[in-house]
């Protein structure tokens, strides 16, 4: 993996890293898309139809609105101020 | 009657005849986890007054003749099994101080039979893993021998299983962190059939391959814990009605008759020769005791641990994107931006290894790669499935090595990603194929530590697995755990 599509996967991933993380990290990657790569020694493709038999049928609850969490049980685990989450500031 | 040696049937039976209480019997494992469990590190917490009240409620129960199989009976449960009120981490820093507001469906069915929670087990960050030394704050320790690993991802429920901290545990397999702790920690544990357990507060690694299940020490103990976390739960729409059955009801039946398959290439390069000669061993003793071998072949194997890491690592990516330091979870100090503020908070919240999996899940799903990757391992999925199909055309169930070696050092390379992937080869096509599987200890090596072996179901079918892996164990020594005795 070359070090651009390196920080185009982290970006995706939300992730940041120190320099020696980051030559670490991309070490490892390097050996584990080797691995990963002994799947396109398969020759195989992908059918949509067989995969039709073997997915179960969900049954899904009705849509119906019920009472939910009390707000202040959410909002428990996070930083928060009048019933709401905190984040910084996003418009000027 | 030492209390700790007890089975699950036993339990009920003598806290229903008033021999024991739940009391006495909460209190004994809380005095050995007080005792050893400084040095094994299985518990991340240990719920000591809670489960003493617990054991007095349900007491009254028992008091009143209103028993459930379960009720009373003390359990340890994975940190990433939702909790309500009671701290769940999943063994990381991002959600170190995270309490959750609700309870997963296992816990409720486990509350309404009111059974004792001990407390939570240590596992590998995210379940990710199979040391369990990614964990965050309790890196496990295996009871047979304090320098090598417990196995993972649920390390602490088996370390604590097999040391004697829990009569029995839940944990939760992806890609085989039930099995395989418990093969290295020398107790059994089962992989339920996709879709029977309900994974509601589960936290999400890999959601079409995840699934919660129990670890004991037995089959029949196992069958007896499944019985009452199974079953149709409308908060988990992948989750299937239909009827529970008596898990336990073909113990004590034999194998006379059962077709076990041998599934060439499990024995072959990956596992160990005494690994290979152990199970084989095993297999032989079913033989004598009227199971029927048959020999087959999964050509797919060769690609079962890249198609599983390709898919649960997509999985995980996706899954992992809702912690952002904001709703829950570990928040940074940094970051003067929404997005910085998102960025730092899970740079410093997740560890190394479930990073690798997140940049390997979008590199996967990345456009121009998609097709290669995550594309071909979807085909490889459907082939496995097929593959598994054909054996069980002519065979009831497969037994193979459930870990190609036994335990390893703590102090091995476990960071080398090809050594640690590898490690699943052998339960890795179970989640793949949505399989039930159960692990059982079938012989020790020359260090003492545990030899596993998995056998295999047709999807629904615990009965006959648990069935068989009780027969063999009603004809196995086992061997105590000596580290910590």
């Amino acid at each position: 993996m070359d070090l651009q599509t390196f920080n185009q996967i982290a970006e995706l991933g939300k992730l940041t890293f120190s320099d020696t993380e980051r030559d670490e990290l991309l070490s490892d990657m390097t050996e584990i898309i080797d691995i990963m790569d002994t799947v396109k020694n398969a020759d195989l493709v992908y059918d949509p139809l067989k995969d039709n038999k073997n997915v179960f049928i969900n049954e899904l609850r009705k849509d119906n609105a019920e009472p939910s969490f009390p707000t202040a049980k959410i909002l428990q685990n996070a930083r928060n101020m009048n019933n709401c989450f905190v984040v910084p500031k996003v418009v000027e | 009657m030492n209390l700790t040696e007890l089975s699950l049937r036993q339990m009920r039976s003598a806290l229903d005849k008033k021999e024991i209480t739940s009391a006495e019997l909460t209190q004994s494992y809380l005095d050995n986890i007080a005792k050893t469990d400084a040095k094994i590190e299985s518990y991340v917490t240990v719920c000591d007054e809670a489960a003493m009240k617990q054991a007095a409620a349900a007491q009254e129960r028992i008091n009143a003749g209103e028993v459930s199989p379960l009720t009373g009976i003390p359990l340890a449960i994975k940190d990433n099994i939702c909790t309500e009120g009671v701290r769940t981490t999943c063994a990381s820093r991002m959600l170190e101080n995270f309490i959750p507001p609700y309870n997963a469906t296992v816990m409720e069915k486990l509350n309404a039979e009111n059974a004792v929670m001990l407390g939570k087990t240590s596992m590998d960050e995210f379940a990710m893993g199979s040391t369990t030394q990614t964990a965050y704050e309790k890196k496990t320790k295996n009871p047979y021998d304090l320098g090598k690993v417990p196995g993972g991802s649920s390390g602490g429920s088996a370390a604590a299983v097999s040391a004697n901290l829990a009569p029995a545990a839940l944990g939760s397999d992806t890609g085989g962190s039930i099995r395989q702790p418990s093969s290295f920690c020398g107790v059994t544990g089962l992989k339920p059939t996709y879709a029977r357990v309900s994974r509601y507060g589960l936290i999400a690694f890999a959601s079409s391959l995840d699934q919660i299940g129990p670890i004991a020490r037995s089959a029949e103990d196992c069958g007896y814990l499944l019985n009452s976390i199974s079953g149709f739960d409308p908060h988990d729409g992948t989750s299937m009605r239909r009827a529970v059955p008596d898990f336990t009801s073909k113990c004590g039946q034999g194998v006379k008759g059962l077709k076990v398959a041998l599934p060439k290439e499990f024995f072959e390069d990956g596992a160990t020769e005494f690994v290979r000669g152990t199970v084989l061993s095993a297999a032989e003793k079913l033989k004598e005791m009227g199971a029927e071998l048959v020999e087959c072949s999964m050509p797919a194997l060769k690609y079962a641990v890249p198609a599983y890491f390709l898919i649960s690592s997509a999985e995980a990516a996706s899954n992992l994107a809702r912690f952002d330091g904001i709703k829950y979870g570990h928040r940074s100090e940094k970051g003067s931006t929404y997005g910085e503020l998102i960025m730092n908070s899970r740079s410093e919240g997740f560890g190394r290894e479930v990073k690798r999996r997140i940049m390997l899940g979008n590199y996967a799903l990345s456009s121009g790669y998609y097709d290669a990757y995550y594309g071909k391992a979807c085909a490889l999925r459907q082939e496995i499935r097929e593959e598994y199909n054909k054996i069980f055309e002519t065979a009831d169930v497969i037994l193979t090595p459930t870990a190609p070696r036994t335990a390893f050092g703590i102090n091995e390379n476990i960071t080398d990603p090809k050594m640690i992937y590898y490690s699943d080869i052998c339960t890795v096509t179970v989640n793949i194929a949505s399989l039930p599987a159960i692990s059982t200890t079938c012989g020790y090596d020359e260090s003492g530590m545990p030899v596993g072996m998995s056998v295999i179901g047709k999807m629904w079918d615990e009965e006959t697995i648990i069935g068989a892996v009780d027969a063999f164990e009603k004809t196995f020594t086992r061997i105590p755990a000596k580290g910590v005795c």
